[in-house]
């Protein structure tokens, strides 16, 4: 089954290979482009077809609490590695704090089925392999999507193929089969259905869903890095985009990295 | 209305969950916008905070907007959006180069698409505002003799993250005026410019035009 789908989404990526948009330049962050497309192409035909009706029905069906449990201990067991990256980007505040939650939401709070720790002041800190590896200083290589789970880059999708492997709570670990894929699926419907309230907005707003989803991925990646790497912690510290405007010469931006202050 | 075609389509594994935080934050962000007030002065803080709290209020306290009525909302920024916000700045900006090979009407026209456009967004987003919905500022830093500056704040919902939106902001005579807006660590201007670039390169500026109109068309 694994190979169908490798065979299939190598299709379709090379088949989109004709299909970059004519008369511009090529984006420097981007040169396989055209392979991204087609896998793009083949992601949204896929969720059109299958995943979105399953959320839908899934958010029909099930009672909104259950939705909420079903939510939680995902972020839950999600939460283990994050407490594991934000240690290795050396963001011990972050770590010990993601560490309380896990104890404090699989004990007190059901298996993480209630995210108490967030109702009591300590929020949510993601951090993942991808991130840290950025944080070490190693460049974000050529922007990628990856088949079903969407946009990444080289370093990311090495990243998250890390953090697969890495979890101790993972999925994986379940020996029953069934099970074990019955749980994949209800992660992924679950996922699904936290976006559905977005609905079609990316369409709405966006001239190019592909080229927005890009450009919002890459800019909001190196301001983790950024974040994770100032003082100020986890907060996303946000060098200033330099817009190069001539008309306006008088006010020229900051140097990018430096906060104004 | 919004045809059937365009509500099948889903963000879904094209996007990732933090995409729908940013469509939220980048809702209220513009309705941020709609009501900031150029004539304001005082704090950049200050002015962001009671602006971001009197939308919110706006939002909470209206039925019909927080249900999307497209021409309800249309009204609501026809009335506000123009004096209060620098729309001009914002799309001059995204248009980068292209900007000075326009004609005024061209750049009229565009600015003009473009502002819908983003209004699109708020009406797409307006419904995730909860009555429990906060607004908080964050410690901003910058010179107190600064034009050119950065209000960061935080969207707290009842469930799920806070989302950071900071607001990029140019002294204009005695007050602020908001031109740009980060929400999640994407800013506005800068996620357009390729898109711009994109469409300029392929059907010229009144390709750009005529595709966003075409996007905005549907909406009315």
């Amino acid at each position: 089954m694994d190979k169908k789908l490798v065979a299939l989404v190598l299709a379709a990526g090379l088949a989109g290979c004709a299909s970059v948009p004519d008369g511009r330049p090529a984006d420097p962050r981007d040169p396989l482009e055209g392979f991204n497309r087609g896998v793009y192409k083949f992601n949204d035909t896929v969720d059109r077809a299958v995943l979105k009706p399953v959320a839908q029905g899934y958010v029909n069906v099930v009672p909104s609490p259950v939705r909420s449990c079903v939510r939680n201990m995902f972020a839950n067991v999600g939460d283990v590695m994050s407490a594991l990256n934000s240690f290795l980007q050396n963001r011990a505040p972050d770590g010990i704090n993601t560490t309380f939650r896990v104890l404090f939401n699989t004990t007190m709070g059901v298996f993480g089925c209630f995210d108490l720790a967030t109702q009591n002041g300590l929020p949510r800190n993601k951090a993942d392999f991808g991130q840290t590896l950025g944080v070490w200083g190693v460049a974000s290589g050529p922007y990628l999507v990856l088949p079903l789970l969407g946009p990444s880059t080289i370093r990311d999708a090495g990243g998250t193929a890390v953090d697969f492997v890495a979890d101790p709570v993972a999925v994986r670990n379940i020996d029953n089969i069934p099970v074990r894929n019955s749980v994949y699926g209800l992660r992924v419907v679950n996922a699904r259905a936290n976006l559905l309230e977005v609905g079609d907005l990316l369409d709405q707003v966006a001239l190019d869903p592909y080229t927005f989803t890009r450009d919002a991925y890459l800019q909001r990646r190196a301001s983790l890095i950024r974040g994770a790497n100032s003082e100020e912690g986890a907060l996303p510290d946000y060098s200033l985009p330099d817009y190069d405007d001539d008309d306006d010469a008088a006010a020229p931006a900051p140097a990018p990295g430096k906060p104004q202050k | 209305m919004i045809s059937r075609d365009r509500t099948m389509t889903a963000a879904g594994s094209r996007g990732l969950p933090w995409l729908a935080a940013l469509f939220v934050g980048l809702a209220l962000a513009v309705g941020g916008m709609q009501a900031a007030r150029a004539q304001d002065s005082g704090s950049p803080e200050a002015l962001v905070q009671r602006v971001t709290g009197e939308v919110l209020a706006a939002i909470k306290a209206d039925p019909s907007v927080q249900s999307g009525d497209p021409q309800r909302l249309l009204q609501l920024v026809d009335e506000k959006i123009l004096p209060y916000v620098d729309f001009e700045k914002t799309t001059r900006l995204a248009a980068g180069r292209y900007w000075r090979q326009a004609t005024p009407e061209q750049q009229k026209a565009l600015v003009k698409e473009f502002r819908t456009t983003l209004v699109r967004t708020y009406s797409g987003a307006v419904s995730s505002v909860k009555q429990q919905t906060t607004v908080e500022l964050r410690p901003s830093h910058y010179a107190a003799d600064a034009t050119d500056v950065v209000v960061r704040t935080a969207i707290k919902q009842p469930a799920g993250d806070p989302v950071p939106v900071d607001y990029r902001m140019e002294k204009a005579g005695q007050g602020w005026k908001i031109y740009d807006v980060n929400v999640l660590g994407v800013w506005l201007i800068e996620n357009y410019r390729n898109q711009f670039s994109q469409q300029i390169g392929q059907n010229g500026i009144d390709g750009l035009i005529k595709s966003l109109a075409e996007r905005n068309s549907v909406f009315k």
